[in-house]
């Protein structure tokens, strides 16, 4: 083996830099799921009738449901009455109402994670939602948003403040009946986001939310929905993180965007979740549903993910571009590692006219991982002039893991035109040498590479989040390989 | 999916079962039982499967083809027979599933080369023992439904065997014809060529304008450094099924080509699968047309088990009418197989706003030292070429149907036997979407 094979190792094997516990007295409901479980989530968060309704349907339709098993990954079977499906860091009365009356353990734990919730650090100019196990514990800037008219607050908040919107969005993009585990989130969800941008406007700020795995045992079960009415434009980003733990924890959220007419929104996910260890021995199961529905005309959705935790990535953020000329893209990066397994890529259903959609995927496997892209271009029959890009690239470090790629492409209109292009390579050891014989360290050299490799999508990050995102993640491939 | 239809095909099993070769062979009857075990299991392919997703079989249960039987072979007019069956090579022809000798022409093959009958190999105890343990071993019944039907029912087929360091000097043509109307025809054809040897090959499916089931599997064993060339040329009649198979090994240093021209048939599905040893090749090249309410469903996968293998794959579709063309690619580089270099391409022509094309090409990669990539497109004709052709005084309906049949011809052109180009030549046209056009021009 070379030194730079060597050098390469040593780069992807840092360690886990967000693997603490934060010790807190909580409020944990006993594992296990059934009606009454439901009923009492929904009491604790003292939702409205239509959503306890709304939970009970579909957990009655999940119950009627088998788990999937056509993705390229390897688990054993979940058993979901072993979970507990409440867990809150205790408090006061209902909710603080101010950051003095979060328990400062776990202000600590986000200082920790690099994610200040006081809003006079360095980070003026992101409005953070910190949701840690079940519950949302703090949202920044609230203040400030709401000046703009923009409402981001807690999705539980929402469910209280807002039923109208949750009424008419929840569940409209990705509906009950969609998969197991939108079914499950459904019936389960504790907390996530809520955005909604009225019309004309631009989000003064860029938002985001943290989400953070604490209790053991637990599966987090989160709930986004961001709304972009007419010409707004919002910028979003998301990050994860969990302590290590020797068993595997369910996380399994779904992410509902609607943008109407003229409206952006930019999805970023920087995705850290406790990969588990370097003999494969825990880690979370990331099973996710995202969609964004591009309804209006001129819409454009841009989602933007760096997956690099996780022992498995089960996720296919996509498009529905139902708007004329709406757009979609995806940028990913997927780095997988030991034993991880990744299953990962997107959805583009063109379903308006002269829609457009570009799909960039750089998959990295190393150690004895396996990453799979599989997507779907699907070109409906009222897209005319539909177009897509897509290019994926996998780069392989080591002999044993493996790189696999998946798309699929359904077309029954013309005049639309599709292309993909795939590749899968090793670092050459040309370009190695190249680098080195121009005075390079190998170790610079496999950085510049790799960070070239990923390039085109990290600078689809936002440079808001880029302090942000190297603070996320300890090793930021940006970071610490280039 | 076990339907009853796939039922009333293994209920009929006792009655055919006469009518089938190799009846006395035990070793052949347990074959045909683990394949008539594995039908009743698990039946006929669904779209629920992720192989079969983008073709659906169900046509086979609106109507029950019964097993054809041996008909005379008088029914066939020389004249239109001379349209599909070459002068120039020595050919096999089987009606119906089985193997006339009268049609056929095997004058001056010489005598080390043997290329005869399934059922009269069987009969003789030097070639059953020597298909004992290959026939069959380069394909699962488990693949698929119809490998089973067919290991089951196969009433006859060819077996070409290619001795060490032979340089066949023409071609063989196997042609399968059908004649009976709701007919289930299963042939089986077995090719081996030996080490250093070098032979090419012609399938070709052709029948008699009526609704059959054509149902084919052909093995071929490719010795070290030996060389096979295979052309399929499937022009079943409009209103057939064609579920045809091509399995091959390659062994060491062995290269084998494979040109598919999927044209015929209502319904048509075509498997090539290779594995590929130390430093093997392999080329395979596709193209479909489809007009009317044709499905072309086309499915490789090419295993690189060993290092230095070479895969070049280029498939082309141009669909037309209400015709849905399916490409299913898959490339799977196995641990072991380092340096390998493997390329897929698909490319469709999209011309009618109710035509469809699928795709899925595949990379399934577990060695990290190779070179592997694939590109598809889906899309219509070039709009800058349409406008030169027309700077150049050509009308636009005759520039659009000189494209498209350049985009097409570039597959017929790789075919090396005048005859043979010819003839696939002559079906294209006959497909080719604007039919009776003035084809001056070729």
């Amino acid at each position: 083996m070379s030194a730079s094979t060597q050098e390469i190792n040593n780069l992807i094997n840092q360690e886990y830099k967000q693997g603490f516990v934060t010790e807190l007295e909580t409020n944990t409901f006993l594992p296990g799921l059934d009606e009454s479980v439901i009923h009492k989530l929904s009491k604790i968060k003292n939702e409205p009738e239509f959503m306890l309704e709304y939970r009970l349907k579909a957990f009655r339709h999940w119950q009627t449901m088998k788990s999937p098993e056509w993705a390229f990954v390897k688990f054993d079977s979940i058993d979901y009455q072993a979970i507990s499906y409440y867990s809150a860091p205790k408090r006061k009365e209902d909710g603080p109402k101010s950051l003095d009356e979060i328990d400062p353990q776990v202000l600590e734990a986000y200082k920790k994670l690099g994610i200040p919730l006081d809003e006079q650090e360095r980070l003026a100019g992101v409005a953070v939602d910190a949701v840690f196990d079940s519950v949302s514990v703090a949202t920044t800037f609230k203040g400030k948003l709401k000046d703009a008219g923009v409402i981001f607050c807690p999705i539980s908040e929402a469910l209280r403040d807002h039923p109208e919107l949750i009424k008419e969005y929840l569940g409209s993009v990705v509906p009950i009946t969609d998969n197991y585990f939108a079914a499950l989130n459904a019936a389960v969800f504790t907390d996530g986001s809520f955005v909604y941008i009225p019309k004309g406007v631009r989000c003064p700020m860029e938002l985001s939310t943290y989400f953070r795995i604490n209790a053991a045992n637990t599966g987090q079960f989160e709930r986004t929905l961001i709304i972009a009415d007419e010409g707004s434009h919002v910028s979003y980003l998301e990050g994860c993180t969990a302590p290590m733990r020797d068993e595997n924890q369910l996380h399994a959220a779904v992410v509902e965007l609607v943008a109407m007419k003229d409206a952006v929104i930019k999805y970023s996910t920087v995705q850290n979740w406790y990969p588990g260890d370097k003999n494969g021995l825990g880690g979370i199961y990331n099973f996710v549903t995202k969609r964004a529905d591009c309804r209006g005309e001129n819409s454009k959705v841009s989602w933007t993910q760096v997956e690099t935790g996780s022992a498995i990535t089960w996720k296919y953020p996509s498009c529905v571009l139902t708007g004329d000329n709406s757009v979609g893209e995806f940028y990913s990066v997927a780095l997988t590692n030991n034993y991880q397994q990744a299953d990962t890529g997107t959805k583009m259903i063109h379903i308006g006219k002269n829609t457009r959609s570009t799909i960039v995927s750089k998959g990295i496997s190393a150690g004895k991982a396996q990453n799979t892209y599989r997507g779907l271009v699907k070109v409906l029959k009222s897209a005319e002039n539909a177009r897509n890009y897509t290019q994926c690239d996998s780069l392989l470090v080591g002999d044993q893991c493996g790189a696999h790629t998946f798309p699929y492409i359904e077309v029954k209109q013309p005049s639309a035109q599709v292309e993909h292009e795939a590749t899968t390579s090793k670092i050459s050891e040309d370009q190695l040498f190249f680098c080195q014989q121009r005075g390079l360290s190998a170790e610079d050299a496999v950085s510049m590479i790799v960070n070239g490799f990923c390039k085109e999508v990290f600078k689809e990050l936002p440079m808001e989040f880029a302090v942000e995102a190297q603070a996320l993640l300890g090793l930021s491939l940006e970071g610490s390989v280039g | 999916m076990v339907t009853a239809k796939t039922n009333a095909y293994v209920d009929a099993y006792p009655e055919v079962e006469s009518l089938l070769c190799g009846k006395t062979l035990p070793w052949l009857q347990q074959l045909r039982a683990d394949a008539l075990l594995q039908l009743t299991a698990h039946g006929f392919p669904s779209f629920r499967d992720e192989e079969w997703r983008y073709t659906n079989v169900s046509a086979i249960d609106k109507k029950h083809y019964g097993v054809a039987l041996n008909a005379t072979s008088a029914a066939i007019d020389i004249n239109w027979l001379k349209n599909y069956q070459l002068a120039d090579v020595w050919s096999l022809v089987l009606v119906d599933g089985y193997f006339s000798a009268d049609l056929s022409n095997l004058e001056g093959l010489p005598d080390a080369v043997k290329a005869i009958s399934l059922s009269q190999a069987f009969q003789d105890s030097h070639y059953s023992s020597f298909l004992e343990g290959k026939l069959n071993s380069a394909v699962d019944f488990a693949e698929n439904g119809f490998v089973a039907f067919n290991g089951a029912y196969f009433v006859d087929g060819v077996l070409i065997h290619i001795p060490s360091k032979q340089i066949v000097a023409k071609p063989i043509q196997i042609l399968h014809i059908a004649t009976q109307a709701l007919t289930a025809i299963n042939t089986r054809t077995v090719i081996v060529a030996d080490e250093l040897s070098e032979t090419q090959l012609i399938e070709t499916y052709v029948g008699l304008d009526s609704a059959y089931l054509s149902v084919a599997v052909t093995e071929v064993f490719i010795g070290q450094n030996a060389d096979v060339t295979l052309h399929k040329v499937q022009v079943e009649s409009d209103n057939a099924l064609h579920f045809g198979g091509t399995y091959v090994k390659q062994a060491r240093d062995a290269r084998f080509r494979h040109d598919n021209f999927a044209l015929g048939g209502l319904l048509a599905r075509s498997d090539v699968h290779t594995d590929l040893d130390y430093a093997s090749e392999c080329e395979l090249n596709g193209l479909y047309l489809g007009v009317k309410r044709q499905h072309i469903d086309n499915h490789t996968r090419i295993n690189h088990l060993k290092p230095h293998g070479i895969s070049r794959q280029l498939y082309k579709g141009v669909l037309d009418d209400r015709a849905r063309g399916v490409f299913q690619g898959r490339v799977v580089v196995a641990e072991d197989a380092q340096k390998t270099d493997s390329q897929m391409n698909n490319r469709n022509l999209l011309l009618s706003s109710d035509a469809e094309a699928d795709t899925k090409p595949q990379l399934e990669i577990y060695a990290d030292d190779v070179k592997c990539a694939h590109g598809v497109t889906v899309g219509q004709l070039d709009e800058k070429s349409i406008f030169y052709l027309q700077s150049r005084c050509v009308d636009e309906e005759t520039a659009r149907n000189m494209l498209t049949f350049a985009f097409a011809n570039e597959m017929v052109d790789k075919v090396k036997i005048k005859s043979l180009h010819d003839l696939i030549l002559g079906q294209v046209l006959t497909r080719f979407p604007q039919e009776g056009i003035n084809k001056e021009w070729l």
